[in-house]
């Protein structure tokens, strides 16, 4: 005799019911919450509106009781000549600076891209300059563009008479040694996005019969743009704000040759003991960098639509 | 409508949010840098002085520990290992916060401006008294040392070099002379600005350092050999306010020319009188014609180290800058130097601009008797003395004449001339500048304008612009 056990249904689902949250920390629930927004608070907006404050003030070491002054310290500033030297020299560093390093890391990343024995040992050496503080870059550039004990003359057979850091071979040598830092930065960003390409598109070109530099052209840069695009915002906005390794090489000389906006803040704040005057410059600086990075990140958007199709 | 339906970022709204955010928080940093903080305008606490009562006893702070913010330097070096019998002679403890000289001053004027009390006693040069002392950030010690309850009878203050002496002490008065008003800091050590030159090379040649500054411009050409990257003199020219106060200042005082001068209770610069475009023209034409090629980048190490290398055959700056170079193992030029006063001027001067480190007392500090026990032995006899005759480094120019006439002199066997030159110039040896608030902003135009003569602009014109611009700036101030 076979017996069948009767089919087991299924127990119903005990329905347990949440424990109730005790009231203390149902009380510190908001608290624990807002903990990141004041962290923002505190950490961020509070500095930044301090320093944007004493933008209105008189407060310099000298002056023992401050007190506001309105847009004052922002008209002394903007009719100052060594103010607008500092815009064209910080304009002219950051276009020259992020065009060469982009135009030199994209050949790079395509250089690389090619996976050789040479190609990966590259590779690691590339971060090598990334890895030394810029501060401490300028130090090595300085004593390799000294004319007297410099390695560069000697190897370039220019003598001890060839400056580097002179009037007006200065801010072309700053920019090269900014070059060095940071070329592979983009290098590295534009490598990995050529690695993150699908392959297809290639593969029928190729089948198709298209040249290296069509396929280039035609597919790897308008897929590639936005990646470009990233490593020019973030080269470009570094380089607005650019400061150690041109103030270690030249601290703004010779005469106003390499003065950037921060090294005109710093000096005002931190060697005159102006704080107003150099928040004023500070202040000034954010909004040249908010604009530029809006504007810039807009452009990325478009590109980014571009590239997925989205948008003519 | 839920919250999430009012806004719902995407990949891209994210991208912008922090390309955005990223670019406020860089910025914000350095803003809230450039501010620092409120203790700049606040009250000083008290002297503290007066408190100090009975007789004098070194052990009268026993048990407290002192922080001392000092930067590397001969005279710190040869100090440091005193600093045990300091504690076991007043029973005080000090810790020593070192910061390169290159960024010494940035983290003083942080320090000071902030406060927060955080250092006792700091090194300090001349200049920075009438930066620091305005606000209130330095304490006088004129008060420690009348009194004879905080002040050991022997201690002898007027043993410290007059220039000296006078050159830490001011009023904060425009158009006030230095000596007048608080005593804000002690003279520790300094050096005065000569030339020191490669008497082997110039033995060699059977010639001798120039008497007049155009005898000193004509052998600096002669010196010159850019083939062989030899040349004739070194001295500072980089974007700073420290190119100006050594040979410069020094030269330029010597020829007659000034900074400013007193018009009622305003300051007039005049560093564009016809015998300072004169004498400015002539330094400049000095740098292109005998410099270091890259003269407008060069701080006192690339001087000294040029010197030391055998590359530059004269340097016009700090005795104690060039001293080391003649300890032997300590450049391939060592025991070749000698020292000369420099070029006197038409009317045979020999007036000279100084440097001082001294150590000063931070109004903020609460041990401000330790703090002054401190000071007062550092800059006493017996510790300098024997740190002339320990420092590794050496220990140019101790700031007593007693030191100097005993143990000091007994070191300057191998260093031919110096002892001379110091002799000569010593007793007009002092600070050339006139006191005034304004003095780093004003003095690293100097520097600025000296560049863009050096790069080619013609020397008056430049000299108005600055003069016109610096005395704006210093009345601005007072």
């Amino acid at each position: 005799m076979t017996t069948t056990a009767p089919p087991r249904t299924p127990a119903p689902a005990v329905q347990r019911e949440p424990r109730p949250v005790p009231a203390w920390r149902r009380g510190l629930r908001p608290y624990v919450l807002s903990i990141p927004a004041v962290l923002i608070i505190v950490g961020i907006l509070y500095p930044f509106v301090l320093g944007a404050y004493y933008a209105f003030l008189n407060y310099a070491a000298v002056v023992r009781r401050p007190v506001f002054i309105g847009l004052q310290n922002f008209a002394e500033i903007l009719s100052d000549p060594a103010f607008w030297t500092s815009v064209r020299v910080t304009l002219h560093y950051a276009v020259v600076a992020t065009v060469v390093e982009t135009v030199l890391g994209i050949g790079i990343a395509l250089l690389l891209n090619r996976s050789t024995l040479v190609g990966r040992v590259f590779e690691r050496v590339l971060i090598l300059p990334l890895m030394i503080a810029p501060v401490i870059a300028g130090v090595i550039w300085g004593l390799m563009f000294n004319p007297q004990y410099g390695v560069l003359n000697y190897v370039l057979g220019l003598g001890s008479t060839f400056d580097w850091l002179g009037e007006s071979t200065a801010i072309w040598s700053v920019i090269l040694v900014d070059v060095w830092i940071y070329t592979p930065f983009v290098a590295i960003l534009v490598l990995a996005g050529i690695r993150s390409l699908p392959k297809e598109p290639f593969e029928a070109s190729a089948v198709d019969g298209a040249s290296w530099f069509y396929m280039f052209r035609r597919l790897m840069l308008p897929m590639m743009w936005p990646y470009i695009l990233v490593a020019v915002i973030f080269r470009f906005m570094d380089c607005l704000k650019i400061f150690d390794h041109v103030f270690v090489l030249t601290a703004g000389g010779p005469g106003d040759a390499t003065r950037t906006l921060q090294i005109g803040a710093y000096q005002n704040s931190i060697i005159q003991l102006q704080y107003s005057q150099g928040s004023t410059y500070m202040f000034l600086l954010w909004v040249i960098v908010f604009v530029t990075a809006r504007y810039l990140v807009s452009v990325l958007g478009k590109a980014q639509r571009r590239a997925a199709g989205s948008e003519e | 409508m839920t919250r999430r339906e009012l806004w719902t970022p995407n990949r891209r709204d994210l991208l912008r949010m922090f390309g955005v955010g990223g670019a406020a928080v860089g910025a914000s940093s350095l803003l809230a840098a450039c501010g620092l903080g409120t203790g700049g305008g606040g009250p000083a606490t008290d002297n503290g002085a007066a408190e100090v009562t009975g007789g004098f006893d070194w052990r009268k702070a026993e048990g407290t520990e002192i922080s001392v913010l000092q930067t590397p330097h001969p005279y710190q070096v040869a100090f440091q290992p005193l600093l045990a019998e300091f504690t076991e002679l007043t029973g005080i403890t000090v810790k020593a916060d070192l910061v390169a000289e290159a960024d010494y001053f940035t983290r003083l004027n942080t320090e000071l401006a902030s406060g927060a009390g955080n250092y006792d006693a700091f090194m300090t040069g001349a200049y920075f008294i009438w930066t620091y002392g305005p606000p209130g950030w330095m304490e006088d010690l004129k008060p420690w040392l009348q009194n004879s309850s905080a002040t050991n009878p022997d201690y002898d203050f007027e043993d410290i070099y007059e220039g000296l002496r006078r050159s830490t002490s001011w009023d904060f008065q425009v158009g006030s002379p230095l000596g007048t008003g608080g005593q804000w800091a002690i003279p520790w050590g300094f050096e005065t600005n000569v030339l020191c030159y490669n008497k082997t090379e110039f033995d060699r040649r059977g010639i001798r350092p120039a008497e007049t500054f155009d005898d000193l411009m004509q052998l600096a050409t002669d010196l010159t050999d850019r083939a062989n990257n030899k040349y004739g003199i070194a001295f500072r020219g980089s974007r700073s306010w420290a190119t100006i106060h050594p040979g410069f200042m020094t030269q330029f005082t010597r020829e007659g020319c000034k900074d400013y001068e007193k018009q009622g209770d305003q300051l007039q610069a005049t560093m564009n009188s016809p015998e300072a475009v004169d004498f400015t023209r002539k330094w400049v034409e000095l740098a292109r014609s005998a410099g270091p090629t890259s003269w407008t980048n060069y701080e006192y190490p690339d001087c000294t180290g040029d010197l030391g290398a055998g590359t530059a055959m004269m340097v016009y700056d700090a005795d104690s800058a060039t001293y080391p170079q003649n300890i032997a193992g300590n450049s391939a030029q060592a025991g070749n130097l000698a020292w000369h006063p420099g070029p006197a001027g038409p009317d045979g001067n020999y007036g000279t601009n100084l440097w001082t480190w001294s150590l000063a007392m931070n109004s903020a500090s609460e041990k401000k008797l330790a703090a002054w026990l401190f000071i007062q032995w550092a800059t006493g006899k017996e510790a300098q003395t024997k740190a002339v005759q320990t420092g590794q480094a050496g220990f140019a120019d101790p700031t007593r004449k007693s030191v100097f006439d005993g143990a000091f002199k007994q070191t300057l066997g191998n260093f031919p001339g110096y002892q001379e030159t110091f002799e000569k110039v010593i007793g007009s040896t002092d600070i050339k500048f006139t006191p005034q608030t304004q003095f780093f902003e004003t003095t690293e135009e100097w520097a600025v304008a000296l560049q863009d003569i050096y790069a080619g602009q013609d020397a008056k014109t430049r000299l108005d612009a600055l003069a016109a611009a610096n005395t704006t700036a210093v009345n601005r101030a007072s």
